[in-house]
C-alpha cells in the first residue's frame, strides 16, 4: 500500500518511517508538516493510506479527514495521536482506525490492515463524542480533479442552485459538495441564512437595500455578487437577518 | 484593548454555621449553661445558694441565648452575602438590640408579676450589665467563629491545591509525544536520545515530587529550561524561547511548579497550533519588594481550539498564589487577538537560614 505519513513534528514522522520501511509490505509515498500539505500531496500522489496526526497547527488531523473525501478516490484514513481525551471510545465505537503514540510496530500493522475511508458523518461523530470542536477552517472545493481549499473567513456567501451548492469567495466560485443545510449547522455563527437558497457571511454585508417592489436584498462589501445572485431576502429570514445585522461588532 | 483580569475575590465566604441545625442548637444549651455557671461562680457569696442562684441564671441565660440563635437562623443567608466584616456588625448589632430587648422584657416581667425579687439591680444599672456581658460574649463568639471558619477555609483550600496540583501535573499527552520521540530518536541520534531520557526523567523527578511551598527561582527556572530542551525536540524550529530574566534574583523563593506549567500553556495553546511556530518570552523583573513574572505566547487568531486545559493550570496557580501569599499576590492575564500573557506578581523573600 501506498502511505502518506502526516505529521507537524519531523521525529515523530522518522518514527513512523522507520516502523514502515522495516516490513517491505508498505511504501511511504511522501510526508506531509501540516494538513494543508498532506491535501496538496494527496492530490498528486494518489496515496492509500493516511496516517494524520489530529492536533495539528492549521487544518486539524479531523478537518483534513474531511477534506480527503472530496477526492476524487478519497484514501483510507489512520489517526495517530498522543491523547486520551481525544476519546478513545469514540474511534473504538465508530470502528475508526487509530494508533497511540508512542506508536508500536504491532498497532501500526493491525490499523494499517483495518484502515478504511471515513465518511463525513463518521468524522463529526467522532468529534461530537470527543468533544472537539470541529468547525472547519476551510471549504473545499474540487476544481479540475484538484482540491482546492478555501478559508471560510474569504467566503462572501454560499449559494445553492438545484443540485449543487456553489461557494462565492474573494478569488472567484467554486461547486462544493456540502449542502446549505449542513454548511448553516457548522457555520451558523459567522453566516446567516437570507434565503432558501442562500447562506451569507454576516461580515460581508455591506447594507440591506429596499427595492420599489418592496423586495429587500443584500449589498456586499467590495464587488457586488455577480446578477444572477441577486441576494434577496426572504420575508422569513429577514427579521433574523436585521437581528443579526445589530448584533455585529464593527 | 487587552483587559487585565484580576484574581477573582472570595471574600464573601461564610463564618456562621447554621444556627438551624440541631447540633448548633445543642452547642448553643451547652454553651449558655456554661457560661451560666461561670457567670454564677463569680457572683457567688453567700454559701447555700448556689443552686438556685445557677438556675436563675441558666434561665436567664437561656432566655437570651436561643432566641438569639433563631435570629441567626433566620437571618443566616442574607448576613453571608454582607461579607466578613458587615456581616460582624449587623449580626453584632441584632443580637445587641435583641439581648436588651429581652433584657427589658425580663425586668418588666419579673418587677411586675415576680413574688419575691429576683433581680437585685435598679432598672438601667440590669440593663448596663446585661449589655456588658452579652457584647462580650457575642464578640467573643464570633470571633471564635470567624477565625474557625478561616482555619476550615485555609484547610479546603489547602486540599484544593493539592488535588489540582496533581491533575496540573505534566500533561500525559506530552509525556507520550516526548517518549515517542525518544522512541524516534533511539535509531536516528542515540546520543540525543540518551539526553532526552535524562532530561525528562529529571522532569519527571521535579513532578512527581508534588509542588513545594517554596522553591528557589534559581531552581524552578532550571525546570523549566529542561521542559524547553524535550519540547524544543519535537517542535524543532517553531519553538523559540527568550529568557529575559537577569534583573531576578535567583535567591527569591516561588511555589515550585509555576513557572514550568506556565510554559507548557504557552506551549500547548500557542506555539504548538501556529504553523511556523513563534516566540514565547519569558521576562521578569524586581519592583520594590515585589516579583514580577510574566509569560507571554503568540496565538494562532485562526486556531478554534481554545480549550479549557489553560483555564485548569492557570486556577491552579492562582490558588497556590493565594495560599502562599494570600492578597499580596496576583495573577493576571492579558489577552489580545495574537498575544496571550500570564503575569505573576508577588513578594519577594529570600529563605531564611
Amino acid at each position: 500500500m501506498k502511505i502518506l505519513i502526516v505529521d507537524d513534528e519531523a521525529l515523530a514522522r522518522d518514527r513512523l518511517r522507520q516502523l514502515l520501511e522495516e516490513s517491505n509490505e508498505h511504501v511511504v509515498v511522501g510526508d506531509a508538516a501540516n494538513g494543508q500539505q498532506a491535501l496538496a500531496m494527496s492530490n498528486t500522489l494518489h496515496p492509500d493510506v493516511v496516517l494524520l496526526d489530529i492536533r495539528m497547527p492549521g487544518i486539524s488531523g479531523l478537518e483534513t479527514a474531511q477534506h480527503l473525501n472530496a477526492l476524487e478516490k478519497p484514501p483510507a484514513v489512520v489517526f495517530t495521536t498522543a491523547y486520551e481525551e481525544y476519546a478513545i471510545d469514540a474511534f473504538d465505537s465508530q470502528a475508526v482506525g487509530y494508533i497511540l503514540k508512542p506508536v508500536r510496530r504491532e498497532r501500526l500493522a493491525q490499523a494499517l490492515e483495518r484502515a478504511r475511508c471515513l465518511n463525513r458523518a463518521t468524522i463529526m461523530a467522532v468529534a461530537e463524542q470527543s468533544g472537539i470542536e470541529n468547525r472547519r477552517s476551510h471549504i473545499c472545493a474540487r476544481v479540475r480533479g484538484e482540491l482546492r481549499l478555501i478559508p471560510v473567513e474569504d467566503v462572501r456567501y454560499f449559494h445553492a442552485d438545484q443540485k449543487y451548492t456553489r461557494v462565492c469567495y474573494a478569488g472567484g466560485e467554486h461547486l462544493i459538495d456540502d449542502s446549505l443545510k449542513q454548511l448553516e449547522q457548522e457555520f451558523g455563527d459567522d453566516f446567516v441564512r437570507i434565503h432558501r437558497s442562500a447562506l451569507v457571511a454576516v461580515s460581508q454585508i455591506a447594507a440591506l437595500k429596499k427595492a420599489d417592489d418592496g423586495e429587500v436584498s443584500i449589498s456586499l462589501r467590495g464587488d457586488g455578487p455577480p446578477e444572477e445572485d441577486r441576494l434577496t431576502i426572504s420575508r422569513r429570514h429577514l427579521a433574523e437577518v436585521r437581528r443579526r445585522l445589530k448584533g455585529r461588532s464593527d | 484593548m487587552p483587559e487585565p483580569t484580576e484574581t477573582p475575590n472570595k471574600d464573601s465566604q461564610v463564618y456562621l454555621p447554621d444556627f438551624c441545625a440541631a447540633s448548633s442548637i445543642l452547642v448553643t444549651i451547652l454553651v449558655a449553661e456554661l457560661i451560666a455557671i461561670l457567670l454564677t461562680l463569680a457572683a457567688h457569696t453567700q454559701p447555700g445558694t448556689f443552686l438556685t442562684e445557677l438556675s436563675k441564671m441558666s434561665m436567664y441565660v437561656l432566655w437570651l441565648a436561643l432566641p438569639s440563635a433563631a435570629v441567626l437562623c433566620r437571618a443566616h443567608t442574607w448576613i453571608e452575602k454582607l461579607g466578613p466584616v458587615r456581616a460582624f456588625v449587623m449580626s453584632f448589632a441584632m443580637l445587641e438590640v435583641l439581648c436588651l430587648l429581652l433584657a427589658e422584657a425580663t425586668f418588666q416581667v419579673t418587677t411586675r408579676y415576680g413574688a419575691a425579687t429576683v433581680i437585685n439591680d435598679s432598672h438601667s444599672l440590669f440593663l448596663l450589665r446585661t449589655f456588658a456581658i452579652s457584647s462580650i460574649i457575642i464578640a467573643l463568639a464570633m470571633r471564635y467563629l470567624y477565625i474557625s471558619s478561616e482555619w476550615r477555609r485555609s484547610v479546603v483550600l489547602e486540599a484544593q491545591a493539592r488535588i489540582s496540583a496533581l491533575q496540573a501535573l505534566i500533561r500525559p499527552h506530552f509525556l507520550f509525544n516526548s517518549m515517542n520521540t525518544i522512541a524516534s530518536l533511539t535509531r536516528s541520534d542515540p546520543a540525543r536520545a540518551e539526553e532526552a531520557v535524562e532530561d525528562l526523567a529529571d522532569l519527571l523527578r521535579a513532578n512527581l515530587g508534588g509542588p513545594k511551598d517554596h522553591t528557589t527561582l534559581k531552581e524552578e527556572l532550571e525546570v523549566a529550561a529542561i521542559y524547553q530542551r524535550i519540547e524544543k525536540l519535537r517542535l524543532g524550529d517553531r519553538l523559540r524561547v527568550r529568557w529575559d530574566i537577569q534583573d531576578l534574583p535567583m535567591r527569591a523563593l516561588i511555589p515550585s511548579l509555576t513557572i514550568q506549567p506556565l510554559l507548557e500553556n504557552a506551549i500547548y495553546h500557542g506555539i504548538e497550533l501556529l504553523p511556523d511556530g513563534g516566540e514565547v518570552v519569558v521576562s521578569g523583573s524586581r519592583i520594590g519588594d515585589q516579583l514580577h513574572i510574566k509569560i507571554s505566547n503568540p496565538v494562532s487568531s485562526t486556531a478554534i481550539s481554545k480549550k479549557d486545559g489553560n483555564k485548569m493550570a492557570l486556577a491552579n496557580i492562582r490558588q497556590r498564589f493565594e495560599l502562599a501569599y494570600g492578597k499580596r499576590a496576583t495573577v493576571r492575564l492579558e489577552e489580545t487577538d495574537d498575544l496571550f500573557s500570564v503575569q505573576i506578581i508577588f513578594p519577594y523573600a529570600e529563605r531564611s537560614e
